[in-house]
């Protein structure tokens, strides 16, 4: 545990953390994050890609699949029902806040990728695409659980334009290079990967490095500017939701017979918390609910601990569950 | 000599980038001919303080998109503008201005 926490990844973040708390004006400009996460995801694509053309597909790589998009779908139901019960948020914000804990954050994945490869621990490429089916289904159950119970009179002021926001939640930037990155990759295969390795590999962590530098900065100044208005049950539901994510994607991963490092990758995509997919289609489906709520819950609490003690801790309860199996 | 100057209307729509594709359909159902879209950098909404690029996902960054026309194809839209600005977060303001070239508006 102690040497995921003294990796380059998790100093780079924590000092971004730590410029910001500080106020630092040090930035990072944002399309250049942005094109530093679309170089990560469309490595982590290509990479998934090349190892999935390797392998055959078996009942239980569909039996992941099923258990993923079921755990999407019904982890933002638990996190509703535990921020309702203790934290006062409206049914909006709860709502909202419920559909960003079961869908996924793509970076927190590609931490834990490149943290069990310093486990030594193998991870099959089809996680990948488990990740990016991760993405949408709660975001349907989060609207259904804001529109449910919705006046007629309020529904008719509130209407949701489904293409819009379909092509918001199933073509965004991590659906599109992940499954895009998947499909070459998978077509390109071992060789063809092999004359893109010099950008794709050798420079990945260094450009992960860089991007949890920003992703630090970003959480240190959500953190700083959201947490007065939060108050301390709903970021204590932060730290405790990727816990129970992980204990019940933990349940079925043994139930999968996964391996340690599969088992893990399952946990961590439970367990961690949109911010980039989810947030826009909040703000064009649910407008009025609290941007800052969740924001800072995603990116502020659960995102850095996922980094600094989930990711690690899954790494461990993974290994442990499968020796004990 | 001064050239001929002609009153218009001026529309100035601060509005969260999210939203900003369905201002931008009322203006194009009410057939205003143009209008420009410039970044916001930052600002103070009297609880606390904003900036673009905090957020990676960019549903926070703020737009401000400026028209200029005939207030008879401009004020039919407010009312619409108005149901939009009920749900997301923005502003808008109108004013009377002077313009050089008619025809380009």
């Amino acid at each position: 545990m102690l040497t995921t926490l003294l990796s380059p990844v998790v100093l780079f973040f924590a000092l971004g953390v730590f410029a910001a708390l500080l106020r630092s004006p040090m930035s990072v400009p944002q399309s250049f994050a942005k094109g530093l996460a679309i170089y990560l995801m469309m490595a982590i694509g290509l990479k998934g890609g090349v190892e999935m053309s390797q392998t055959a597909l078996s009942g239980q790589v569909f039996a992941v699949f099923g258990a993923a998009t079921i755990l999407s779908f019904a982890l933002p139901l638990l996190a509703y029902f535990a921020l309702r019960r203790t934290s006062g948020l409206s049914r909006i914000d709860a709502a909202a806040t419920a559909g960003h804990y079961g869908s996924i954050s793509i970076v927190t994945f590609v931490a834990a990728i490149e943290a069990l490869r310093f486990a030594g621990l193998p991870t099959s490429g089809y996680l990948v695409a488990v990740a990016a089916v991760m993405e949408t289904p709660a975001i349907i159950t989060a609207l259904w659980l804001a529109l449910r119970g919705r006046k007629n009179d309020e529904a008719s002021d509130t209407q949701i334009d489904r293409g819009e926001l379909g092509r918001e939640i199933l073509l965004n930037a991590s659906v599109v290079v992940l499954i895009g990155g998947l499909i070459i990759g998978a077509i390109a295969g071992k060789d063809g990967f092999e004359k893109l390795a010099p950008f794709f590999s050798t420079p990945f962590q260094g450009v992960l490095c860089l991007f949890m530098l920003d992703m630090g900065l970003n959480a240190g100044r959500g953190l700083r500017r959201g947490w007065k208005s939060l108050g301390i049950s709903p970021i204590l539901f932060g730290i405790y939701m990727p816990l129970l994510s992980a204990a019940i994607a933990a349940a079925l991963g043994t139930a999968l017979s996964l391996p340690p490092g599969d088992m893990a990758l399952l946990m961590v995509l439970s367990a961690s918390a949109s911010y980039i997919a989810v947030p826009a289609a909040m703000r064009l489906a649910l407008p009025e609910s609290n941007p800052s709520v969740y924001l800072t819950l995603s990116l502020g609490i659960t995102f850095p601990f996922n980094i600094a003690i989930g990711i690690p801790l899954y790494i461990a309860a993974a290994n442990w569950l499968v020796g004990a199996v | 000599m001064t050239p001929d100057l002609h009153e218009k209307m001026r529309l100035e729509l601060i509005i969260e980038s999210p939203a900003l594709r369905r201002a931008e359909d009322i203006l194009l159902d009410a057939n205003v001919k143009g209008w420009t879209v410039v970044p916001a950098v930052s600002g103070y909404n009297g609880m606390r303080r904003w900036s673009r690029g905090t957020d990676i996902s960019a549903s926070t960054d703020m737009v401000v998109l400026i028209c200029v026309g005939d207030a008879e194809l401009l004020l039919p839209c407010l009312s619409k503008l108005h149901s939009l600005l009920k749900r997301h977060i923005g502003v808008l303001d109108l004013t009377t201005v002077q313009v050089l070239r008619n025809a380009e508006f």
